[in-house]
């Protein structure tokens, strides 16, 4: 994938619970130019995560086209899909999700496993990742030696140490305070201003919202309205 | 850094369950491995029996029951020419203890004439069966009193019998046998038992068993008719049986020793398959965020699946390790022939039983983490990470 670009076209996604259908989304069509820092908002239920599995190819719509890039996700199986993800998407989580018993560079080294690719090369990003995050001199603490900022930060170099064009954040600031949201916010703004990184976040906090070029609103499946801003200006990694 | 690396990690996840999980394999296979030595101890003594050829008559009712002395010329006379029987070797039971202890040793008066060539597997020398046939108070015995009691050849020593009339006499070792099967065994001569009885007053040429050594087996089979047959319906009817026979039912005397092994054997598997299989659920339990991570960013589902089934069999070839090597060690350092306990006395740990033992192991990890893996490759990353987030 050259460069992200996102287009969801028709989509309808059903989930059945107890054989009842419960719509989480419906007839929605999307378009993100690469590059763009997207924010979805909405209450709970309204389909934010939802759209996000989807854009990330971590579920397949009941109906409709999710095509990024050159790929339609909608036409592969899950094989597919996961090779695909593993080249092509960083996800960052709310709760950060590192594996507590490897140290931070073994957590961000993790996705690299999945390739062909000498030990020395895999150092090389490992550290590069890290940099970026501000987090190099930490590369030997384990999780639980980290601040919550920390771990974020760490999960964030996993997200990109594969440098993928598109990153997926689930609420990557839900569990932090404000200044160290703000830190993790900088640093979401730096990998779309300077690597040119395709971002989509979900998020309940409007301050969080602020950093992303285009706000979209979701409720009961359907996009109600969307806000756009000017591209902010390259901020530097946060420490 | 490899996915094993990740994988040893994950044991130090909680180490206090996985030192536990370890420890619960380790002491049933150390278990198992002691019984699966024993029950190859056992056929190689089987094996050994039928290479010997050996028939043993005794009353058919018990082996307490003796025969007349005089049976051993009439089994003799069953093959004039010598066809199928090579000697005739008749026992009696002594039940020597050296004085001042409570170990009965397994030992026998034996027919001195025809004693080295009926036991010949004893590998007497000419010169330690010219000293025997020499010496009437001459002893062979296994290596197993020999080392516990500081004996050497040459030396005098003194048994007292556990048996009536209790007596107590002199031997002089002659010979220290080398072979394990042998190890606990005591022989001396009979003559030398009957002429001390007769001393005391109190004769008595009898025997608990004959042993004869056959030249076919074929010749042993138509030999163990053949005496039944002879002495049927008479007081002193017998019952011939192949030493694998004897031994079998002597062993069944004290209960079924492989039997239950083999029980044993069964019920530590499946056990240490729960253990581990239980440990492997609330281990993934644990982890299914993680999981759902790793599925996310990019593990297949197979991956997964090997990488928790991986772990599971892990654990099961250390707790091995850890039962079966202190096992070996132990039983290298403290043999169990000390404890004079028949056949398992002479137990020592085989290398195959160590190879079976770890395949075991491997196959109890891999049906433990069977199920946990396919729950683990199954996992819907989105439910997972929905229900932690």
């Amino acid at each position: 994938m050259s460069a992200a670009q996102i287009e969801l076209r028709g989509v309808r996604k059903v989930y059945y619970k107890d054989r009842i259908e419960i719509p989480v989304l419906d007839k929605l069509d999307l378009d993100v130019p690469a590059g763009q820092f997207v924010v979805l908002m909405g209450p709970s239920g309204s389909g934010k995560s939802t759209l996000l599995h989807l854009v990330g190819g971590l579920d397949s719509p009941t109906a409709g086209s999710v095509r990024i890039g050159d790929a339609h996700l909608e036409r592969m199986n899950e094989r597919q899909r996961t090779a695909w993800r593993s080249r092509n998407v960083g996800f960052i989580f709310q709760m950060y999700h590192l594996v507590p018993v490897l140290t931070a560079a073994q957590n961000v080294e993790l996705p690299l496993l999945l390739f062909r690719m000498p030990s020395s090369e895999r150092r090389k990003r490992v550290t590069t990742a890290l940099d970026v995050v501000g987090l190099s001199d930490r590369m030997d603490h384990r999780p639980n030696q980290l601040s919550g900022g920390q771990e974020q930060r760490v999960a964030i170099a996993r997200a990109i140490v594969t440098d993928p064009q598109l990153i997926l954040a689930d609420e990557p600031t839900g569990d932090l305070d404000a200044k160290t949201s703000e830190e993790i916010l900088g640093l979401l703004d730096l990998l779309n201003s300077e690597f040119g990184k395709t971002i989509v976040m979900v998020t309940h906090d409007p301050r969080a919202a602020a950093h992303g070029q285009r706000t979209l609103h979701l409720d009961k499946g359907a996009l109600e309205r969307e806000e756009h801003r000017p591209a902010a200006p390259a901020v530097s990694a946060a420490r | 850094m490899t996915l094993t690396y990740v994988l040893m990690q994950n044991l130090k996840r909680n180490p206090l369950r996985t030192a536990l999980t370890i420890v619960a394999f380790a002491l049933p296979m150390a278990v198992f491995v002691a019984a699966i030595s024993f029950v190859m101890l056992l056929a190689r003594i089987s094996a050994d029996n039928e290479r010997e050829l050996r028939l043993g008559v005794h009353h058919r009712i018990t082996l307490t029951n003796s025969l007349p002395d005089g049976m051993r010329r009439k089994i003799e006379a069953l093959d004039p020419k010598g066809e199928r029987l090579l000697a005739v070797c008749g026992m009696r039971w002594f039940g020597g203890r050296v004085p001042g202890t409570q170990n009965t040793l397994t030992s026998l008066a034996a027919d001195a004439d025809t004693f080295p060539i009926v036991y010949s597997d004893v590998d007497m020398t000419d010169e330690e069966i010219a000293t025997w046939n020499r010496d009437r108070t001459a002893a062979v015995t296994g290596k197993g009193p020999a080392e516990q009691y500081g004996w050497k050849l040459g030396d005098r020593i003194e048994l007292e019998s556990s048996v009536p009339p209790y007596m107590s006499l002199e031997f002089r070792i002659v010979k220290i046998i080398d072979r394990a099967e042998r190890a606990n065994f005591f022989y001396f001569r009979r003559d030398y038992l009957n002429e001390a009885r007769e001393r005391i007053g109190q004769p008595d040429p009898r025997c608990n068993i004959f042993w004869i050594k056959c030249k076919t087996a074929e010749g042993l089979r138509t030999l163990q008719a053949e005496i039944d047959a002879t002495f049927a319906n008479t007081p002193d009817a017998t019952k011939s049986e192949d030493e694998n026979a004897f031994a079998a039912n002597f062993t069944q005397a004290s209960g079924d020793i492989p039997g239950l092994m083999q029980v044993a054997a069964i019920v530590v598997v499946v056990i240490i398959a729960l253990v581990a299989g239980n440990t492997m659920m609330l281990s993934l339990r644990e982890r299914m965020r993680e999981l759902a991570v790793f599925k996310a960013i990019g593990f297949q589902r197979g991956r997964v699946f090997r990488i928790v089934l991986a772990e599971s069999v892990l654990l099961a070839l250390l707790g091995a390790l850890v039962g079966v090597i202190p096992t070996s060690i132990g039983l290298a350092l403290f043999p169990l022939k000390m404890l004079r306990m028949g056949p398992i006395g002479q137990l020592d740990v085989s290398p195959i039983a160590v190879l079976v033992s770890m395949v075991i192991a491997l196959l109890v990890g891999i049906a433990a983490g069977l199920w946990p893996a396919y729950q683990a490759q199954r996992l819907n990353t989105v439910d997972a990470l929905r229900r932690v987030a």
